[in-house]
């Protein structure tokens, strides 16, 4: 007999309907990945089951249950936080003191510059030297960066993709120069190129050289290094910038099978490879929606590889990294992240990840300090050692509702999943640029639900804390290490023998016109000392840089504020604006430097075109006088700078400079918004920044100052 | 005015601020502008207006990016106005050209400028006649106009320029039946673009078909309308582009058509100002006098008929 038939079940529902005063019917409740949860859920809910099998075990197929048989019961998972700052020097002592206080595994965070193939040196990324990571020019700060860090022994994950070759090459050829031997070397390169040009923006070349050159990365790894993992394939990032779980789910899917594709293609056998491709996924607020989303990741993937024809096991499980989500994380308030960060990290937990990250709880003031990295790297030692849940294998395995959840992810992620193949895959989608307009679209909602008060955040939306604390902020003086840097490179260049760099560079753009693998010159290329900008430059030679197309989603925001009192305020100011003025206010929203944060941006451009603004939008990565020649060409009334990669006190008076320049009598306001710590609010202010925004900001808010700051500005002429 | 020596000194906050001007709805605003305009076009420059227009999406802003970054090697100094439809039912615009013209928007000799289309005009916004005058006079070698084609616009837009150039897509070639006539008469330059990887088969048979529709519709008089074929991407096809737009500048100018056209031009704008500022009079003289609800009233009690009310209306109105 099933449940809904029987008394028992009739008499609930009538008890909850009398508790509740609503019908059942009526009292689901919808997540942001369109999915209804029910108030209750029973054995009826496991049936009808497409791709969670009810009886299967851990470490069986379909691997729902776990990777392994005996999971945490016989290890835990990994603690590895990311991180890295500045010099190799400043980096190394870091990495060094968080492995004496039981973290297990090293993950290096890179500056921007570095990313995108540049050297400390370029004019282009002035603001940019190891402010958001740690700078990486030559071999030699790889060394350094590993001083007194066995290789061998150590566990590195390194999240690189642009330049991902030069910088593996410097990672073979720091291991060769301690002594120890590529095929010795473990850890993963995160290789994964296709969530750049959809979420994270540190692509280098188009599309489809930078997919041979992953491919050539896991070719390379498949023969040489067999501890090493070739790819990570990410939907972290695409949480981060604004994706539900299905679309996580689903678009990193997608991106494995194209990778597999690639490596395929190259002749490799699917099981030369598949055993060392691992996953990372983000972990949000949604707790059961996040477990549901581990099992579900494993169980398409055994079908995906299994249909991919892979023979060896271990081709067919998903192991995976997660971090919990920054964005979850305030500003406002900081100490309640702590609180966030350890339900993100037991739902990682109860979902059976492999290793993981915990935030810090400063995380959206600026990059950790010493203390708030230690409590981040507590969270985990805690739930490791103080509350028995390594005990038992996938405990949740059973729950009705757990169960269901996985099952409905995944359908819902496998029809996504079988559109984009049916459309040709997921460079071609990724090239059309739909993922990131979904992500985007899904992104504006959500924003939409916090500012509209529908969506609770603590300390921000509700339950603000009226005396805000104030937190210490690690400050990173970037032109001291940018100095270092250079002279560091200025060194290298005069002891180095020059031409035979020049040669190997010269081959190495030559093998970039052929089938060569090139992590083989580049390697070379990297013991000669040529530097990671110089081994991008020999390969954009051939391949171009990749500028993106940017699309916008419009009508979004506007949405959810049907009626809505304030956002009619601020379009009746728009209108009257207008009338006064003969144009509607029109500001030019900008992206400066290399941080590719285009998020907080990408959906205050959007917003404030629904509430009637007309907004100019800049392209990534512009220099302040890029955007000082667009701003007057239009005209524009204000200068709204979103900046998050701590270019600011570099980037802000670069462009008031440029701006008077062009025209000294320039009337354009500028404001900033994004992670701007309140110790630089006075230092923008002196340099005539108008308004500053940070994160957690009310877009409606910010719209309705910035149009009163430009009628002040205004009628002051 | 200190403006107009600006302007024509080439200063790009003037060029910009002369813009606003002429896209102002304010009537102050106006005035300025209809002087300002008076006093450039005594002077005018050099400039060779071209326009750029297509269905959506079919790479105009690439094409222009690519195109305008070979120009500007030349050392050809470049004006764009991008009219950009992307304006919604609020009224408010994303102006995201720029993403797409990231190398020239850089070249000192670029000015770019963005005009959200506000639906005037079918898709041309008020004040880009009067913008390219401004370039014209501020020394650019080229003015870029950008516009969507949809229907109408490309009427007006063709009457803002010396060249008119239509951008198709690969495939576009089972719409001729519907745009046939229109657009041989329009457009001087036919340009399929992304002509490029798995598209290039089909980017060949469109300007087949361009080209076996052109000739059928070829006028006697008429010079062969190109075809070319172009990836605004892979930036190839573009020296022909140039070469063919030097040779119809020049044959015009030969032939007198170049300035013929300017004047016909002319006669098309002041006939519009003339019927614009026509209309503009009518609609507030309708709506002070409350008629039109007067005499429906009417109309619905079966008092009198609906031709009856219009014609009552309009003597009254033109009274
Ligand atoms: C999401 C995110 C990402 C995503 C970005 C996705 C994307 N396409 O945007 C991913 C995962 C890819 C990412 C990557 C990285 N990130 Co990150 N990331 C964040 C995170 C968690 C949230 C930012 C966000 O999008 N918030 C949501 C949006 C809506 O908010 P917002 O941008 O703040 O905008 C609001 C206001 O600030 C304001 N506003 C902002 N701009 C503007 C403009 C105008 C005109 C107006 C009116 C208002 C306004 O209004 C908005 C609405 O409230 C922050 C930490 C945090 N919690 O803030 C770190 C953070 C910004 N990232 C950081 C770093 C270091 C990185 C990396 C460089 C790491 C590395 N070394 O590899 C990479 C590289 C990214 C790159 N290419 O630049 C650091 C920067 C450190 C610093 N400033 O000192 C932060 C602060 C985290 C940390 N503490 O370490 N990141
Ligand atoms: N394959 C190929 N794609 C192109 C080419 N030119 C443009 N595209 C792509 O076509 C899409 C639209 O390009 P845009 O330049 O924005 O087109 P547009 O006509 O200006 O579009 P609207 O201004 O929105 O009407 C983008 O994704 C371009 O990458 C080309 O030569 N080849
Ligand atoms: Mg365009």
């Amino acid at each position: 007999m099933t449940n809904k038939s029987n008394n028992g079940f009739n008499n609930w529902q009538k008890s909850f309907e009398k508790e509740t005063k609503k019908n059942l019917s009526d009292a689901k409740s919808e997540t942001d990945e369109g999915i209804d949860i029910k108030p209750v859920y029973t054995k009826d809910d496991l049936e009808n089951f497409a791709f969670v099998e009810n009886n299967s075990l851990p470490g069986q197929w379909p691997y729902t249950r776990g990777p392994k048989a005996s999971m945490y019961t016989n290890r835990p998972w990994t603690i590895r936080q990311y991180a890295g700052f500045s010099t190799a020097e400043e980096s190394n002592e870091f990495y060094k003191k968080n492995l004496e206080s039981g973290q297990k595994g090293l993950s290096v965070a890179f500056d921007l510059p570095t990313h995108r193939g540049y050297d400390s040196d370029d004019d282009l990324v002035m603001g940019d030297v190891g402010k958001a990571g740690v700078a990486i020019d030559t071999v030699e700060d790889m060394k350094i960066l590993f001083n007194n860090i066995p290789l061998e022994q150590m566990s590195v994950s390194m999240t690189m993709n642009g330049a991902v070759l030069p910088v593996l090459a410097s990672f073979i050829v720091a291991g060769e120069e301690q002594g120890v031997d590529r095929s010795l070397l473990s850890g993963t390169i995160q290789n994964d190129i296709l969530k750049e040009f959809m979420v994270r923006n540190t692509y280098i070349y188009p599309p489809e050289p930078s997919m041979k050159i992953v491919a050539d990365i896991i070719e390379f790894t498949s023969k040489e290094m067999p501890k090493f993992n070739s790819i990570s394939i990410s939907g972290y990032h695409m949480q981060e910038a604004g994706a539900d779980n299905v679309l996580e789910l689903a678009y990193t899917l997608a991106d494995g099978m194209e990778y597999v594709r690639a490596a395929m293609s190259k002749g490799l056998d699917v099981d030369d490879f598949a055993p060392r491709l691992s996953f990372f996924f983000a972990i949000g607020t949604d707790f059961f929606m996040e477990i549901a989303k581990l099992r579900a990741a494993r169980t398409l993937w055994a079908k995906i590889m299994k249909d991919f024809g892979a023979k060896n096991e271990r081709s067919l499980i998903l192991r995976t990294h997660c971090q919990t989500s920054g964005v979850s994380l305030t500003e406002k308030d900081p100490y309640n992240n702590i609180i966030r960060t350890s339900y993100e990290a037991l739902s990682a937990i109860l979902g059976g990840t492999q290793s993981l990250h915990t935030n810090s709880f400063d995380e959206a003031i600026a990059l950790p300090t010493d203390e708030s990295a230690r409590i981040a790297r507590n969270t985990q030692l805690i739930l490791q050692n103080e509350t028995g849940v390594t005990k038992t294998v996938d405990p949740l395995a059973g729950s009705y509702f757990v169960e269901n959840l996985t099952e409905e992810l995944s359908k819902k992620a496998w029809d996504i999943i079988t559109e984009i193949e049916e459309l040709g895959g997921m460079t071609k989608a990724v090239k059309a640029g739909v993922p990131k307009l979904k992500i985007e679209e899904s992104a504006t909602k959500k924003q939409a639900k916090v500012d509209s008060g529908s969506r609770v955040v603590v300390g921000v939306n509700k339950y603000k804390n009226p005396k805000e604390p104030s937190v210490d902020v690690r400050v990173i003086d970037n032109n001291r290490v940018r100095d270092d840097q250079i002279k560091k490179i200025k060194a290298i260049k005069k002891s180095r023998d020059t031409t035979a760099v020049e040669k190997v560079l010269a081959n190495l753009t030559n093998a970039a016109k052929d089938e060569t693998n090139l992590l083989v010159p580049c390697i070379e290329a990297i013991r000669l000392r040529a530097t990671v900008g110089e081994v991008s430059k020999a390969l954009e030679q051939v391949y171009g840089r990749h500028f993106a197309k940017s699309l916008s989603v419009s009508g979004v925001y506007g949405k959810q504020f049907e009626g809505d009192k304030d956002f009619m305020k601020v379009e009746k100011k728009v209108i009257d604006f207008e009338n006064a003025n003969g144009r509607r206010p029109r500001v030019l929203v900008v992206k400066i430097g290399q941080d590719g944060h285009d998020r907080g941006a990408k959906i205050v451009a959007t917003s404030f075109a629904d509430m009637g603004f007309d907004v100019d939008m800049g392209p990534l990565f512009q220099t302040p006088k890029d955007v000082a020649k667009d701003a007057i060409e239009n005209d524009v009334h204000a200068i709204g700078v979103s900046t998050l990669a701590a270019g600011h006190k570099t980037l802000v008076p670069e462009l008031m400079k440029a701006l008077s320049n062009i025209d000294p009598k320039s009337k354009i306001i500028v404001f900033v918004g994004g992670i701007i710590p309140e110790q630089d609010y006075e230092f923008l202010y002196k340099n005539n920044v108008s308004a500053i925004f940070g994160p957690g900001s009310n877009i409606i808010e910010c719209a309705e100052k910035v149009i009163d700051l430009i009628s002040d500005n205004l009628s002051k002429e | 005015m200190e403006l107009i020596e600006n302007i024509q000194k080439g200063e790009r906050a003037a060029i910009a601020k002369a813009i606003t001007l002429v896209e102002s709805s304010k009537d102050s605003d106006q005035q300025i502008s209809r002087q300002l305009i008076s006093e450039l076009i005594k002077k005018p420059g050099k400039s060779i207006r071209i326009g750029f227009s297509g269905p959506p999406g079919v790479g105009k802003s690439t094409f222009i990016e690519s195109f305008g970054s070979y120009l500007v090697t030349q050392n050809y100094k470049l004006g764009i106005l991008a009219i950009d439809p992307s304006s919604q039912i609020t009224g408010g615009s994303i102006l995201g050209d720029k993403t797409r013209m990231v190398e020239i928007s850089k070249n000192p000799n670029t000015f770019i400028r963005s005009t959200p289309s506000k639906g005037a005009l079918g898709g041309i916004s008020m004040g880009t006649r009067e913008a390219s005058i401004i370039l014209d006079a501020a020394g650019y070698d080229f003015i870029f106009i950008e516009t969507v084609g949809v229907g109408q616009s490309e009427i007006v837009a063709s009457n803002l320029v010396d060249i008119f150039t239509l951008i198709v897509g690969p495939g576009s070639g089972d719409e001729l039946q519907g745009i046939k006539k229109g657009i041989t008469e329009y457009a001087d330059i036919f340009i399929v673009n992304k002509n490029d990887g798995e598209l290039k088969i089909e980017a060949s048979k469109t300007a087949a078909d361009y080209k076996s529709a052109l000739s059928y519709y070829k006028k006697l008089d008429e010079l062969e309308k190109q075809v070319l074929l172009v990836s605004a991407i892979e930036q190839t096809g573009m020296e022909d582009v140039i070469k063919t737009i030097n040779q119809i500048v020049d044959q015009n100018k030969q032939k007198g058509i170049f300035e013929e056209r300017r004047a016909d031009q002319l006669e098309f704008w002041i006939e519009e100002e003339v019927k614009n500022i026509i209309a503009s009079d009518i609609t507030k003289r309708l709506s002070s006098k409350g008629n039109i609800s007067k005499y429906s009233e009417k109309v619905m009690k079966n008092e009198m008929s609906m031709y009856e009310a219009v014609e009552t209306i309009t003597k009254d109105t033109l009274k």
